[in-house]
């Protein structure tokens, strides 16, 4: 797991796009109602003052999530 | 009368809207059952109900399960479908859910000003012919459209029609089309629409297992089967394929109707205001700002305004009555009692509106989310969410506000915890009393304020890693927050919320303080025997005389300031006033020493809060236990402290 890319390891402007959500039950479906469904491209705006959460933009809005969850959103 | 429904994601102005509907009839209520709000008001002759704001009808948290409830039972005439315009992609994806349960639906495009702004069109037209339904363009905030809300509306009533579903890729809708064929879709109870029960029992949605006649073993086997199957297709769980279908829908109607005239990067204030090292200290500046704007500024104006003002209206009251001839017990206790003791919190009042007024512009215009977005690393590893910070500021001036505002954050675990810790911050109340200390114990030491506040910060600290390490049903807390675009705040919106909040404080002045002050004036003024007395003899005194044992330890065994403390409750001021009058004139040495200072200013710090304070805990923990808990909580940690520090302290000074 340590080499797979997620969310969380993109730096500040990069994007990706998402392949796999590996998160408990709620937690997929909470992510997947605000939007994180397979293929679709999500950008990283800005990191909070201490690294955590970060702000993140996808179907044309911003969001912001733990890096907890950001861990669970794989990236193709 | 017919009933419309207001629905739509958090943010997308539903609320906004709904003031603009029905005016001023506008009122708060609950829903049996439900402690999520929600509001109810009158529009020519019909009820709306403004639903809370939901991204999906899935039923994992109350308001969604609150919002499907009350379209599937409450059957509403007409859903009203509110749409931030200038998210279309997302609000689509609630859409195409709402549109599955059936009822007559008008889609509301609203921030019709803001599109314009980012250059993008809608094609309504469009839009209406997918979803079946009318589509009207407004703009709540500004109140354009509204006329055409209205035509669309009366329509719809006169001739209502359901929409039309969101079709699926062809896998998903052959299995949806054999379950609708299904005989025990034929048995489930009329207005469950047969589509979307359909879609529920694939996705094992709870419903079939609480509200409905049960699933016969077959279908369970003939379930299982279809889910294999697409599992298999879609290489995914059956609920992230729906949702994903959903998502398509979303994109391709979205796709079809806007029109992107042109497109630029705008300049955003998040460049300042979340900026990595700016920040925080923007943060720490605008808050001070807020707070000193309300309670210096105009605080500062105005209370001593209303104190000299209910002085003369005490005076004037007390000549007046005595020429009528009115009874000395009525015209005492309206005077001495009520007056005094609403007066005083009434003085407050000035600076609360000012403090409501610039924190509904803080919400209103986008900053309350990204604070608690810079914010939330630090207060997770006290159990605490970005957003507690805003109660725990705001607490500085008066805990009552504080503890209403908690009411932002979502999650009722952290809303509770935020509400317990909230009246450990010093509130203005307090401040005179430990100013006197300080002048008259510790020759004005620099450092006794601040140490207040920072001892009130530990004390906040403290509960939050005990309740953390106590906590034996560890959520998996997702801190997953939309950041809405900045708005300049309207007028009148301020205007209602202010108004709103004020009245509830008013409303709380008016009852639970009005008892109190008549109860602690009754009590200073008669002894056991309802005799007239002088305060020395008084039912008062001979309570604190009862209680002082109970202070000993802790250094202030005085009756005197065990009946303060008492007095405190009503309201903290009282303690200062209650101190000169029981003392009268005599030095304060005579109670107190250096040490047993300290322990009586760390006492009042941490124990309980005012009867405001603590009715407005009561209302906003909704659980009875968890208050007393709160209570005892707090003065046991007073007192715990107090002892420790004053023993201590004895040796040292």
């Amino acid at each position: 797991m340590e080499n797979t890319k997620t969310l969380a390891k993109l730096d500040v402007g990069q994007s990706g796009t998402i392949g796999a959500i590996n998160a408990p039950k709620e937690i997929k479906r909470r992510l997947m109602d605000m939007g994180f469904t397979r293929g679709i491209k999500v950008s990283v705006v800005k990191r909070a003052p201490m690294g955590d959460p970060i702000e993140v933009s996808l179907r044309g809005y911003h969001l912001c999530l733990r890096n907890e969850q950001a861990e669970n959103l794989v990236l193709r | 009368m017919k009933t419309l429904a207001l629905i739509g994601n958090p943010n997308c102005g539903k609320t906004t809207l709904f003031n603009q509907l029905t005016g001023t009839t506008a009122h708060v209520g609950n829903w049996p059952g439900v402690t999520v709000e929600e509001k109810d008001g009158l529009w020519r002759g019909h009820k709306v109900v403004d639903l809370p704001g939901i991204y999906s009808l899935s039923p994992y948290s109350p308001e969604e399960k609150l919002s499907r409830r009350f379209i599937l039972d409450q059957k509403p005439d007409i859903v009203v479908d509110v749409i931030d315009a200038t998210n279309l992609e997302r609000s689509l994806y609630l859409t195409s859910q709402l549109s599955e349960l059936a009822r007559p639906m008008i889609l509301v495009l609203n921030m019709q000003d803001l599109l314009e702004k980012e250059g993008i069109k809608l094609d309504e037209k469009q839009l209406s012919q997918m979803f079946g339904t009318p589509v009207v363009s407004i703009s709540a905030s500004k109140g354009i459209g509204l006329d055409g809300f209205t035509k669309v509306a009366e329509k719809l009533l006169a001739d209502p029609h359901a929409p039309s579903c969101p079709i699926f890729a062809p896998p998903v809708e052959t299995c949806i089309t054999r379950l609708i064929e299904d005989d025990y879709l034929h048995t489930i109870p009329v207005g469950y629409p047969p589509r979307w029960c359909a879609i529920k029992l694939l996705e094992r949605d709870e419903l079939f297992r609480t509200h409905m006649p049960p699933v016969p073993e077959r279908l369970h086997k003939v379930l299982d089967r279809e889910r294999t199957e697409l599992e298999k297709v879609f290489n995914d769980d059956i609920e992230a394929i729906i949702i994903d279908q959903r998502y398509h829908v979303a994109e391709r109607v979205s796709k079809a109707c806007q029109i992107k005239l042109k497109s630029e990067d705008r300049f955003t204030l998040d460049t300042i205001l979340t900026n990595r090292i700016l920040a925080i200290p923007l943060f720490i500046l605008i808050m001070a700002g807020v707070f000193f704007l309300s309670i210096g500024i105009v605080g500062g104006a105005t209370v001593p305004l209303f104190e000299k003002g209910i002085l003369v209206l005490r005076q004037s009251l007390t000549t007046w009555f005595a020429q009528l001839g009115v009874l000395p017990f009525l015209s005492h206790m309206l005077v001495d009692g009520i007056i005094a003791g609403c007066g005083s919190v009434l003085s407050f009042v000035p600076q609360l509106i000012v403090l409501f007024a610039l924190l509904s512009i803080l919400e209103d215009c986008g900053y309350m989310a990204r604070i608690a977005f810079i914010m939330d690393r630090m207060m997770r590893d006290l159990g605490l969410s970005g957003k507690s910070i805003i109660p725990l500021v705001i607490g500085t001036g008066c805990s009552v506000p504080a503890i209403m505002s908690s009411r932002t954050i979502e999650h009722p675990k952290m809303r509770r915890l935020t509400i317990a810790v909230t009246p450990f911050i010093p509130c203005s109340a307090k401040l005179p009393i430990f100013s006197l200390m300080i002048t008259y114990f510790f020759n004005n030491a620099w450092y006794m304020a601040p140490l207040m506040y920072f001892t009130g910060i530990l004390a906040i600290m403290l509960t939050g890693i005990l309740a953390q390490a106590l906590d034996t049903h560890k959520e998996n807390n997702a801190f997953i927050m939309e950041l809405p675009r900045y708005q300049v705040p309207t007028l009148k919106n301020t205007a209602i919320q202010t108004w709103d909040r004020t009245k509830g404080f008013l409303l709380k002045a008016g009852t639970t303080i009005l008892l109190a002050s008549v109860v602690i004036w009754l009590l200073q003024t008669y002894s056991f025997s309802f005799m007239e007395v002088e305060a020395e003899k008084s039912m008062l005194s001979q309570i604190g005389k009862f209680i002082a044992p109970i202070f000993k330890p802790l250094g202030f065994g005085k009756w005197q300031l065990s009946v303060a403390l008492l007095t405190g409750i009503a309201a903290k001021e009282s303690i200062v006033s209650t101190l000169s009058v029981t003392m009268q004139g005599q030095p304060f040495s005579l109670l107190l020493t250096p040490a047993s200072a300290l322990s009586y200013m760390l006492f009042i710090l941490l124990a309980s809060p005012c009867i405001a304070s603590l009715s407005a805990m009561a209302s906003e923990l909704e659980d009875r236990k968890l208050f007393f808990l709160t209570i005892l909580w707090q003065t046991g940690l007073a007192y715990i402290v107090s002892l420790v520090v004053y023993t201590i302290a004895k040796g040292v000074f």
